[in-house]
């Protein structure tokens, strides 16, 4: 339940207030919001598995995102930057397809 | 005894429909391996924390999840202007358009220029016109005697002759002179001499341009003095024929500044039209 309501309210600032967001910023913003959905659904998935913990969940949250951006950033250092975001972006999306999978099947169990 | 034989035989089928069940609720997709959380047998669970402590990670999932959120959104509203997300071709034909419109731009913006010039250099050419307009009014303006004028020139003064009334043709003569010399302005007593002043005789006295003239007769002529001077004071010239044939005194005084405040109303044209 907090999850979804910390999603909704801010959802709702997000329309709500339109920020600048700052230009060194700019290029990790998407990476850190696919990680973090990456966490939210792994989260969910725990969820469903009765083995959610909420330390796990902020500590894994924090952890996605920071390697996330960490990876991006190092890959604009080494002028691989476009590549290494796609990798991320891949590799991301592959976790949110297995966690969105292990979840369809606690739902649809039978 | 049979009973006892179907009671285990209903524990075998349903700890083989545990086990298959078992296995059926395995969430591994092969994709990657799943980390599954230790039996928390003899170990405190994670969760097993305080209500305050348990607010307190609550309160922080809502606001990661805010953080989310708020991210995805301020990133959907953001899309449009990050070229970071772009394609190359995308980014080649976004420089080519952008190009493309900067070289119309620059175009236009000589043409503007252009144009602005044409326009000043016009304004310039209307200023001079004006300019000698202005000049060409002022001179004409003199030369018809329609402007007062003044500047260096001579007086000469003429009484009348002792010996017989100076005549019309011997001043006419005069003036005549001081125009070769180059005078620029004459006038006689109180008439303006132009291009159509005619000095003639009536009864006993001179006219000029219909106005009667006394004697003694004052011309004033505006030009080089010494050039007027030596027309009047030439030996065997005007002068001298004024002295010796009418017995009149003649003298000439040059002026820095003589001054010919008579005007003449010029007549417009009727016939004659310039020339285009």
């Amino acid at each position: 339940m907090p999850a979804v309501l910390g999603l909704i309210i801010g959802v709702v600032i997000g329309v709500f207030v339109k920020p600048d967001i700052p230009i060194q910023v700019q290029p990790y913003l998407p990476i850190m919001v696919v990680a973090a959905l990456d966490a939210l659904l792994g989260a969910a998935r725990a969820y469903f598995e009765r083995s959610f913990s909420d330390r796990v969940f902020i500590i894994s949250f924090f952890a996605n995102v920071v390697t996330a951006t960490l990876l991006v950033f190092l890959g604009n250092q080494l002028g691989v930057g476009s590549q290494l975001q796609t990798a991320v972006i891949v590799v991301l999306g592959i976790r949110i397809f297995s966690n969105v999978s292990a979840i369809r099947r606690f739902i649809f169990r039978g | 005894m049979a009973g006892k034989e179907r009671h285990e035989k209903a524990a075998t089928r349903l700890r083989h429909q545990r086990a298959t069940d078992r296995r059926n609720d395995g969430t591994e997709t092969g994709s990657f391996p799943v980390v599954r959380r230790k039996a928390t047998r003899g170990r405190p669970d994670l969760n097993r924390a305080s209500t305050k402590a348990r607010l307190g990670t609550s309160v922080l999932i809502v606001l990661l999840c805010a953080m989310l959120g708020f991210g995805y959104m301020t990133q959907v509203n953001n899309t449009t202007s990050t070229y970071e997300t772009l394609s190359e071709d995308e980014l080649v034909s976004l420089i080519n358009r952008t190009s493309q419109q900067a070289r119309q731009l620059e175009q236009r913006k000589n043409e503007l220029t252009a144009q602005l010039d044409s326009l000043k250099s016009q304004a310039d050419k209307k200023a001079e016109a004006e300019r000698i307009a202005k000049q060409n009014e002022q001179t004409s303006g003199i030369l018809s005697g329609r402007l007062p004028a003044q500047g260096q020139g001579i007086i000469v003064r003429i009484s009348q002759g002792s010996k017989q009334d100076v005549d019309a043709a011997t001043l006419f003569t005069l003036i005549e002179e001081l125009r070769n010399a180059g005078a620029e302005v004459i006038e006689l007593n109180d008439v303006r001499v132009v291009t159509s002043t005619y000095i003639g005789q009536r009864d006993d006295h001179l006219v000029c341009d219909g106005q009667p003239l006394d004697p003694p007769y004052v011309v004033r002529a505006i030009g080089d003095p010494s050039a007027l001077q030596n027309a009047v004071d030439i030996a065997g010239g005007v002068g001298s024929r004024l002295k010796v044939m009418f017995g009149s005194r003649v003298t000439v005084t040059t002026s820095d500044e003589v001054i010919i405040d008579s005007v003449r109303a010029t007549d417009s044209q009727r016939y004659a039209k310039p020339l285009q």
